[in-house]
């Protein structure tokens, strides 16, 4: 029994005014041309994680996909800049995030999950619930990043092959989208 | 002729160089080092050298030209703190839960039967239930197990959640009921018992299980029995959510733990109070019998451990016997410690009493004589022990501008809170508890097991980094700042260090760290302000004192000289912080009292 998730694009993503949103940007190929992280979590699981640990902590969250790059902190300050609340996370196919804030320079960030081999749905949840936190103003402690120096030489090629396949789906100059998200439940058989 | 004043104190050595000629000595240079190894031990050498050789560089001189060096006669007390909980929380049968999760779902009230999450299907209708729902249940099945139960008839008026799930449920629920989440230790909760589970609306507290007459209504308890659920009910108050099962046996228990009494000689007699009965009650004892000749804990109890780990901690610094180690005065402060409930299901926290002790322990006097001498190998220049360190600190305090006698001198160090009167002689006390007992308590009282941290939390101002250019200070105000502020520091609570911002690793907010911050200052200095003056003022009469003049570490704290002056605005005393020399602020005091001492000496020789 899966989850299936269904992203429907509504149109060119504008600047949030409400200022307890927090933006999720997905990379080009999120939940499209990949459905699953490195380690084969469904995208559809992940979102679900993310925007659960959102609401959790009474924030609203929307989601836009980011279709000019691949580049995952532009991706995530990206989200930041249009969310309402300056708080944005954004997440790569293959699962790499983090968490942006707007007035940050681009190459920084609140926090970066960068073995996505690493990173559970218990995680994802975790940083939705954070991402909402840093958004109310309230200091949260840092999601425990676990790190293992054999995660690199084991993941490195697979993950250097799922960047390049991502890369391919990079639309230069193409404006993010909203997104309408549905996650739904998938027949049994 | 060139000398230079040393003045070793606990934490740190300070040095002044002056030319001496015919007229009133011509101060040339100052500076401080940390005080190496114990104050009056040889090991004081290094330091002290630092510090001269410090002072002569600012001064433009050279050690060659130097004539005395003039070293105090370290006054032979050092001090040691220990600290303890006297209270204990315990719940026996997991009748509470009182853990205040971050985002409880809901809002109300809900009484029913705990009922398994899987065993709902099984409920008839009309049935009052709390769903209790373990690991493992996602909450999109949960809201919808809880919906199907409710439409088949069954009243689901409450949840208990183990995740932290509790609004994702009650997003999804037809009727919103309250949920209290991240309980860990779920399984503990007794199922087929009645329970209660209150939410209350975002910035108030639960009103019915905080109050033992609502949970004598809820469960239909009678006077015996509610009389048993009271600690239930204290325990809550406060929370945001609340959780109540009522079981056969269930309890909470507010224990009081034997925490021995302590026995006081002084010389006015001899004697014993319970630890428990609080700090108030010591204080009230050592005034009674003061001056304290010496101290003893009970054997085998809190107040026994904490008199031996002052004495074993000092018998060990001064290298003297465990049994020679004389106690000369307490200084007890009540204070509470964050301590995990025994028997809770949720990791609750309870804020336990606890009480500090800072003893002050008179060592036998000092080896002065080697320290002089090794200092005299280690410059070539001759060295003087002389001046009780009480005469030279009054006046160095003396040549602060705008004072004159009768002056008191209050010196708030790092251990010891000193004070001396200078009318016709100098009388002088040194009494337990300073600027290291203030950072025990901040760290104790925060929950931080940090000293580093409690240490810098005490020395600095708070601010809240609002975003990452808008800092609002703990008065109130905002700053703005043109460069952004590191990223470590966004959304925390940070202390104005000297090196600029340091975040705070703890959820307490501004508010609360300020607040344990300036009640541990209150109950440290100005207890030990208002102790110290009284005992040195004439007839123990604070309005007999003309000037008060503080000085010492402390002294340059941002807060305490205000604190002690607000203290002692009553009595209509002159108190403020000291400037020796019109320069050197509350520092230097002793160095440049032994200068001011050495060269009245050859002319009243003359006379």
């Amino acid at each position: 029994m899966g989850r299936t998730l269904s992203l429907t694009e509504r149109g060119p993503a504008t600047p949030g005014r409400h200022s307890d949103e927090v933006v999720i940007g997905i990379s080009p190929a999120f939940g499209a041309f990949f459905s699953k992280t490195i380690v084969e979590l469904p995208h559809a699981e992940v979102l679900r994680e993310l925007l659960a640990g959102i609401e959790e902590q009474g924030m609203r969250a929307r989601v836009i996909r980011y279709r000019s790059g691949s580049d995952l902190a532009v991706i995530a300050h990206t989200a930041a800049r249009y969310s309402g609340s300056g708080i944005g996370v954004g997440v790569l196919s293959r699962g790499t995030t983090m968490i942006h804030q707007k007035q940050l320079l681009k190459l920084s960030n609140l926090e970066l999950f960068p073995q996505a081999p690493l990173l559970d749905l218990e995680t994802f949840r975790k940083v939705g619930r954070n991402a909402a936190r840093y958004a109310k103003g309230e200091s949260p402690e840092p999601v425990p990043a676990r790190n293992d120096y054999m995660a690199r030489p084991r993941w490195q090629a697979k993950a250097a092959l799922l960047h390049i396949k991502e890369t391919e789906f990079v639309t230069p100059r193409a404006e993010p989208v909203e997104l309408e998200v549905a996650i739904s439940l998938a027949d049994a058989g | 002729m060139l000398v230079v004043g040393v003045d070793i104190g606990n934490s740190t050595t300070e040095a002044c160089v002056a030319e001496l000629g015919t007229g009133p000595a011509v101060y040339l240079g100052s500076a401080l080092a940390r005080t190496t190894g114990v104050k009056g031990t040889t090991e004081n050498v290094h330091g002290a050298e630092r510090a001269i050789r410090a002072a002569l560089t600012e001064a433009g001189r050279g050690m060659d030209e130097l004539a005395t060096v003039l070293v105090n006669e370290a006054t032979p007390v050092i001090s040691g703190l220990a600290m303890e909980t006297i209270t204990e929380t315990i719940i026996t049968e997991s009748t509470m839960i009182g853990h205040n999760p971050d985002t409880p779902g809901g809002a109300g009230l809900g009484v029913g039967t705990c009922v398994a999450f899987a065993e709902l299907p099984g409920r008839v209708a009309g049935e009052e239930v709390v769903c209790v729902i373990g690991t493992g249940v996602d909450f999109e099945d949960a809201a919808a197990g809880i919906n199907a139960a409710t439409a088949r008839g069954v009243v689901v008026t409450a949840a208990v959640v183990c995740a932290d799930d509790a609004n994702l449920i009650v997003n999804r629920l037809g009727r919103p009921v309250p949920v209290v989440d991240e309980v860990t230790l779920i399984e503990r909760v007794p199922l087929g018992m009645r329970a209660a589970v209150e939410v209350a609306e975002p910035g108030r507290t639960i009103r019915t299980l905080s109050n033992s007459y609502g949970i004598a209504t809820v469960f239909e308890l009678d006077a015996e029995r509610t009389r048993m659920i009271a600690p239930v009910a204290r325990a809550l108050v406060g929370n945001r959510s609340a959780v109540v099962v009522r079981t056969p046996a269930g309890d909470v228990t507010d224990r009081r733990i034997p925490a021995g009494s302590l026995t006081l000689h002084g010389e006015r007699g001899r004697r014993t109070v319970g630890i428990a009965e609080g700090a108030e009650a010591v204080m009230a004892t050592v005034r009674g019998i003061a001056p304290v000749i010496d101290a003893h804990g009970e054997p085998g109890t809190h107040a026994g451990g904490m008199i031996s780990q002052v004495r074993d901690t000092m018998s060990e610094l001064t290298a003297s016997p465990v049994d020679e180690v004389r106690i000369r005065d307490v200084l007890a402060v009540d204070t509470f410690v964050p301590q995990r409930m025994t028997g809770g299901l949720a990791g609750e926290f309870a804020l336990e009493n606890a009480v500090a002790l800072a003893a002050m322990v008179r060592t036998s006097q000092g080896p002065m004589a080697l320290l002089a001498e090794e200092l005299r190998r280690a410059l070539g220049v001759e060295v003087r022990v002389g001046g009780v360190e009480a005469d030279m600190a009054v006046l160095g305090a003396l040549t602060t501008p705008g004072t004159d006698r009768p002056l008191a001198v209050l010196d708030l160090g790092g251990g010891s809170t000193d004070a001396a009167l200078a009318a016709g002689q100098v009388h002088s006390v040194h009494l337990a508890g300073a600027g290291d007992l203030v950072t025990k308590l901040i760290d104790a009282e925060l929950g931080l097991d940090d000293t580093e941290l409690a240490e810098q939390l005490k020395q600095h101002p708070l601010a809240k980094a609002e975003s990452f250019f808008q800092l609002r200070m703990e008065d109130g105000t905002v700053r703005f700042r043109d460069e952004p502020l590191p990223t470590e520091c966004f959304a925390r609570v940070v202390v104005l260090g000297e090196h600029g911002f340091l975040p705070v690793p703890t959820s307490h907010p501004v508010e609360k760290i300020r607040n344990v911050r300036r009640s541990a200052k209150h109950r440290v200095f100005v207890v030990n302000a208002v102790r110290a003056l009284e005992r040195i003022a004439p007839g123990g009469d604070l309005r007999g004192l003309g000037f008060v003049v503080v000085l010492g570490g402390s002294a340059l704290d941002f807060e305490i000289p205000d604190m002690i002056a607000e203290a002692l605005a009553p009595y209509g005393i002159v108190c403020g912080t000291g400037n020796v020399r019109a320069s050197q602020g509350p520092r230097n005091a002793v160095a440049t009292g032994l200068v001011t001492a050495h060269a009245a000496r050859p002319a009243e020789a003359a006379r």
